[in-house]
């Protein structure tokens, strides 16, 4: 059930994909929309590949199955999310000192106000976290 | 934390994939648990124990150092 479903979302990503590639390609919509349609038809063909790899390859399937139940992939799945969060924290920081010294404010601002949301974000989830655990 | 896995393991003639299986983890985590890269949660220390017949003290050497 849970599979059929996420096999239904897929295909509807490759047609909103699809349709539009399909506009911005008759040019009704700009390129943005013409990037952002082929990387949803992108993800959902290789989602699609996947799922019926995964349906006909037993020994693929239980590889598969196990890659995400698998603690210690978890584990690197978690840690990985930490470092890039403080890792996008830290170079936004730079970046909205940097910018400011070379004059863009309006880039530093947009760079601080990413910072801001990344630490608004964080004590979020910390105080949320903390109830539940 | 240090552990016996990998000699517990080989006494038994038990290989890695198998092991893996039959804790439903990847191999890349039986071989990280053996070098002692990787702590397993309490769950998979348990399951790990359970599946040798020992003790989960049996087969993982805590170090007091470690905590501090």
């Amino acid at each position: 059930m849970k599979t059929n479903g996420r096999f239904i979302a897929m295909i509807i990503c490759v047609l909103i994909g699809a349709v539009l590639f399909g506009l911005a390609f008759a040019g009704t919509l700009d390129e943005f929309w013409s990037g952002m349609g082929a990387g949803l038809m992108t993800v959902g063909v290789l989602r699609i590949v996947q799922h019926f790899r995964t349906r006909n390859n037993e020994a693929y399937r239980e590889k598969v199955e196990t890659d995400i139940a698998d603690e210690r992939n978890q584990f690197l799945r978690n840690k990985a999310w930490a470092w890039a969060g403080h890792l996008f924290v830290i170079i936004a920081s730079v970046a909205t000192i940097a910018l400011k010294v070379l004059g863009q404010e309006q880039l530093s601002m947009a760079a601080g106000w990413a910072v801001c949301l990344m630490v608004i974000l964080y004590w979020i989830s910390f105080l949320i976290l903390r109830k539940k655990y | 934390m240090k552990n016996r896995i990998e000699a517990i393991r080989k006494e038994r003639g038990i290989l890695q994939e198998e092991f893996a299986r039959s804790m439903g983890v990847s191999r890349q985590t039986i071989s990280s648990l053996e070098t002692g890269r990787y702590n397993p949660s309490i769950m998979l220390a348990y399951k790990i124990a359970k599946y040798f017949g020992m003790t989960i003290e049996e087969v993982f050497i805590f170090e007091e150092e470690e905590s501090k």
